[in-house]
């Protein structure tokens, strides 16, 4: 039973992580209908600047995610403005194809400049460190991410659905048009969305480096559940995200324990395939 | 002006067509032998690759040019069959099979490349030489580990690393003398290993060994290469707590399981570890502390300058061309290895008739002062017999010889020390 328990903490761990990941994703998505194929190298993005500020500056991760998220709502709303406008008026794929060759870019550039070397942060206040409740060990690290990835998704959430700035970003997301004319500068909406959901995975990012090598490939997996989990949850909702997101590390830690570690991505796919065929926009999905 | 226009187009016209004529008298008048390379730049192994690369071009570094200090053959000349130079072409595989095929393919039919290094993932150096054979060009395969790649009856294959299979009958061996002389009482083992061609083919090979020699096999975890995490994989070692683990996990994914074993406060009593990061200096430095007592078979280490004392000064030019700059690994070493023995062999066969280097390939025992015992000779198959290495153990950071005894420095910790004890 302590086993049972060890995972199902393993688990929800990781789903509150893939929880900050996608929704981000499922922001940008919701309010621009935008699929940001770059997600994945935002958060390696996020991870080299908390990684570099610890090697060179000693800063913690503890600390450093704040200037990760920053970093990353700048890159999301310079995307915005550079890219991503100029494609809204074009046919769908235009975005989708101009972010994926943003991910090239970012991928190429930090392969270029920091090299394929995999690099670790050690000494940090968390290394090493955990809470032990009888026989289960809790990894303070992940601890830390996975609460501070709970709190500041529910953060976003109580923006969106409490705040005027957050009824504009609805307003915008539900008739651009209408929005425009109650005053609503939606093109401001657009970058600061861009931007936030770039903020969302660059905190993740910014987290990570204390537990996790930092590499210009180490964002793909990563995304790829983002993307599953903006899915499942379905496109644009939110607390969907955040619900599937944590389903997904809780199938992915029992399924890997509990039917075999190889097949742990492969069980959370194969769940994806059938909440599709019964449910096509996802469980929370309109 | 339409004259001039005129004119003009037929000037350029000209010019052009000189310089196609003369730029094809250059290359038909140069020396050149262009040897191709087919490694993963890029991708989750690009580290590897970058590595590898830069063996390979110092080798050539090495032969092109005139090193009466280095103590290796053809450091004394200048290029080899009175004056040909090598060039290498370099190609990008990802780590994909299909990439490392396709790129094989160009190398050898729009470069015209006479051979192909390569190409460190055994799983694309298997497709890789498929092409090769069939269009009868020599593959030198440096690193590759898979026993299968030399078990196919190719003409025209030749690999320099010991397979997973010797590594793994080393592994069972110092187990069974840990028992022997230190009274170990080891009964049980778990293998962790990444499921692609090298992971499987190791853990195959593995529990083959570990069988042979009397342990029970009571973990068989794999695990995608790239994973968010290793939680599930270590959870499922912990659960049935064998007495060994052999682990083959390459580069961040070897950090990642190191750190988690850390996090969920658990160790074997030993862990032997396949060519993977274990074996990257880099990722030894970084992981600090965590890193010790970790072993694993080794083919060369600069801890072995003592045993391979030619090594050095050729290491010198490789530190210069790796960022940040790092000495060889067991890996890359073999590349450099595989272009020297090549080189070596065209020399003697004094021609670039294909066939005639590849007798000659196999008819001699060619000096390696890079390889561990200074020799490589091939059996059929392609397998280098006389490769070796040795069981090494993180100790301080360092990577000291514990077995076999005879040439051991160190006395093997045993066991692992636990993480909370460090």
């Amino acid at each position: 039973m302590t086993m049972f328990f060890q995972v199902a903490i393993d688990g929800l761990l990781m789903g509150m992580v893939y929880a900050l990941v996608a929704s981000g994703l499922s922001l940008i998505w919701g309010v621009m209908d935008v699929i940001n194929f770059a997600h994945g190298e935002f958060l390696m993005v996020a991870m080299y600047v908390s990684y570099w500020l610890g090697f060179l500056m000693k800063v913690d991760p503890i600390v450093s995610w704040i200037a990760s998220g920053i970093f990353c709502f700048i890159l999301g709303a310079i995307t915005y403005r550079l890219i991503i406008r100029q494609c809204l008026g074009g046919p769908a794929l235009s975005a989708l194809l101009a972010t994926f060759g943003l991910s090239m870019i970012l991928k190429n550039i930090c392969l270029n400049r920091f090299s394929p070397n995999y690099r670790l942060l050690t000494g940090t206040l968390l290394d090493g460190k955990k809470i032990l409740l009888g026989d289960l060990v809790v990894p303070l690290p992940q601890l830390i991410t996975g609460l501070s990835a709970l709190a500041i998704v529910l953060v976003i959430f109580y923006i969106i659905k409490k705040t005027r700035l957050g009824w504009a970003i609805q307003a915008t997301a539900m008739d651009k048009e209408a929005a425009e004319l109650m005053g609503i500068k939606t093109d401001w909406i657009f970058a600061f969305v861009f931007g936030l959901g770039g903020a969302c995975v660059g905190i993740a990012g910014g987290l990570m480096p204390s537990y996790l090598a930092v590499h210009p490939e180490v964002g793909g997996l990563f995304s790829l559940i983002a993307f599953i989990a903006v899915a499942m949850g379905g496109f644009g909702s939110i607390h969907g995200a955040l619900l599937a997101a944590i389903f997904i590390g809780l199938v992915e830690a029992f399924g890997g324990f509990y039917v075999a570690p190889v097949f742990k991505y492969v069980v959370v796919f194969g769940l994806y395939v059938i909440v599709v065929m019964f449910k096509p926009k996802g469980l929370f999905g309109w | 002006m339409k004259n001039f226009k005129k004119t003009f187009f037929v000037s350029m016209l000209v010019v052009f067509l000189l310089l196609g004529l003369f730029s094809g008298m250059a290359t038909a008048e140069e020396k050149i032998i262009k040897i191709g390379t087919v490694f993963p730049l890029t991708g989750p192994c690009a580290l590897a690759g970058a590595r590898c690369k830069a063996a390979v071009e110092t080798a050539a570094e090495v032969i092109n040019n005139i090193y009466p200090d280095i103590n290796v053959p053809l450091a004394d000349q200048s290029g080899i069959l009175d004056g040909y130079k090598i060039v290498l072409v370099h190609a990008d595989h990802q780590g994909k099979p299909d990439v490392g095929k396709t790129e094989t393919e160009r190398l050898l039919n729009q470069e015209k490349v006479y051979a192909i290094i390569g190409s460190y993932n055994s799983s694309v150096s298997k497709p890789a030489s498929f092409v090769t054979e069939i269009q009868k060009k020599i593959f030198m395969c440096g690193a590759s580990s898979s026993a299968a790649l030399t078990e196919r009856d190719f003409k025209y294959f030749f690999r320099m690393a010991p397979t997973d299979k010797t590594e793994s009958i080393g592994f069972a061996e110092t187990l069974t003398w840990l028992n022997e002389a230190k009274n170990a009482n080891l009964k049980t083992v778990g293998i962790i290993y990444e499921n692609s061609e090298f992971g499987k083919h190791a853990a195959d090979e593995g529990k083959a060994a570990a069988e042979a020699a009397g342990f029970e096999v009571i973990a068989d975890v794999a695990f995608t290469p790239g994973a968010t995490n290793l939680n599930s994989e270590v959870q499922t070692l912990k659960a049935k707590n064998p007495d060994a683990v052999f682990g083959a996990c390459l580069g961040g994914d070897y950090s990642l399981w190191v750190r988690t074993m850390k996090q969920m406060n658990w160790l074997p009593k030993i862990s032997l570890n396949y060519c993977s990061g274990y074996q990257d200096p880099i990722i030894t430095q970084q992981l600090g502390d965590d890193a010790n007592y970790f072993m694993g078979g080794t083919g060369y280490s600069p801890e072995f300058a003592e045993l391979m004392p030619a090594v050095a000064a050729v290491e010198e030019i490789y530190k210069a061309k790796t960022d940040p700059s790092v000495p060889f690994d067991s890996d890359s070493i073999q590349e450099a290895v595989a272009l020297f023995v090549l080189a070596q062999a065209i020399e003697k066969a004094g021609t670039l008739d294909t066939e005639t280097v590849r007798d000659v390939l196999y008819a001699n025992e060619w000096e390696s002062p890079l390889s561990m015992g200074g020799k490589v000779a091939f059996i059929e198959g392609g397998q280098n017999v006389k490769a070796m290495s040795m069981k090494t153990q993180l100790q301080n950071g360092l990577y000291v010889r514990v077995f076999p005894p005879e040439l051991a420095t160190h006395e093997i910790v045993y066991p692992m020390v636990p993480w909370d004890k460090r």
